[in-house]
């Protein structure tokens, strides 16, 4: 296997909802910063938290990897659209059945034994709360149908 | 590298370092808000992609998506109008061997004017961004994108609509 594979192995899990065989792919110790979320620390707490709950509130996840290089330290750079229907309640925002889909940049760092050693994420949060129905920030759980 | 110098210069260096030299000298030139600078280091048809830059109008709703030649210079020029004491630091800069950079940028100023629907408040803001560039044989970008979080921009700025 290779970085590249990794990462869309990585993806595949990611897009089932199988947190557990993705936590697999990881070192013990590996990392996550999800930095629009704040969380940072090991990837089997936060990482497969906000895993699992994408996964339940989305059941119908879809995952379309945009873009995919291996840098020379290699770190699998995605760029990737998520996109589902929300059938639960995610991150503080009631569910109201919205459709959203959102671009994001990923970088996973691949040991040379082609393990995941840390996990970097970026998107504009504000985006996913337009496309639920989020009108404040200060007010998540208050969306418009 | 020095100001604007190109850095195909180097020929004896490889593509990896190659692009990260232009990659560097474009923030360079974004901490010393020289936009003229950022759009040299770029080639002529640059593509331009910030992703989390969405303006909702009523009819419509514009994308900072096009090219750095157009889109690309206004953004930066209208974000150094409103934020002129803005700066930025790279804090990772990752390569490979085909022309793509991947860094970790911080970026933060101190607001002087309305910019967009946010209103001014004299607020300061850093924000981590995620820059992913291509740099072609000649060292110029010729496509770039961003990603960065604008609810954690906007709690800074003391703007709590999501539009």
């Amino acid at each position: 296997m290779s970085a590249r594979s990794a990462a869309r192995e990585f993806f595949d899990h990611m897009e089932a909802g199988e947190v557990d065989k993705l936590l697999g792919m990881m070192t013990p110790d590996a990392s996550v910063s999800l930095v629009p979320l704040a969380v940072r620390g090991p990837m089997a707490a936060g990482g497969a938290d906000y895993l699992r709950e994408l996964a339940t509130a989305f059941p119908d996840l879809l995952i379309r990897v945009r873009r995919l290089f291996v840098t020379a330290d290699s770190t699998a750079v995605a760029e990737i659209t998520v996109d589902g229907t929300q059938a639960g309640d995610f991150l503080g925002i009631v569910n109201t059945e919205k459709h959203f889909d959102l671009d994001q940049a990923w970088m996973l760092e691949v040991t040379p034994d082609d393990r995941i050693s840390a996990v970097t994420a970026y998107w504009d949060q504000n985006q996913l709360y337009r496309r639920l129905g989020v009108k404040r920030l200060d007010k998540i759980t208050i969306t418009a149908r | 590298m020095s100001a604007g110098t190109m850095p195909a210069d180097a020929s004896a260096a490889s593509s990896e370092t190659i692009a990260k030299a232009t990659v560097n000298a474009f923030f360079d030139a974004y901490r010393d808000r020289d936009v003229e600078r950022m759009a040299e280091l770029c080639s002529d048809n640059a593509d331009f992609r910030y992703v989390p830059f969405e303006v909702w109008a009523r009819q419509r709703v514009l994308h900072g998506d096009g090219k750095v030649g157009t889109v690309g210079k206004a953004i930066w020029t209208a974000l150094i109008d409103a934020f002129p004491d803005l700066t930025n630091a790279v804090t990772t800069i990752r390569a490979d061997d085909q022309g793509n950079v991947a860094a970790e940028v911080s970026i933060g100023g101190t607001q002087a004017k309305d910019f967009g629907v946010i209103a001014c408040t004299g607020g300061h803001y850093d924000l981590p961004h995620l820059f992913l560039f291509h740099v072609n044989d000649d060292g110029l970008i010729d496509d770039l994108v961003a990603y960065w979080d604008n609810v954690h921009w906007k709690n800074q700025l003391g703007w709590l609509e999501v539009d």
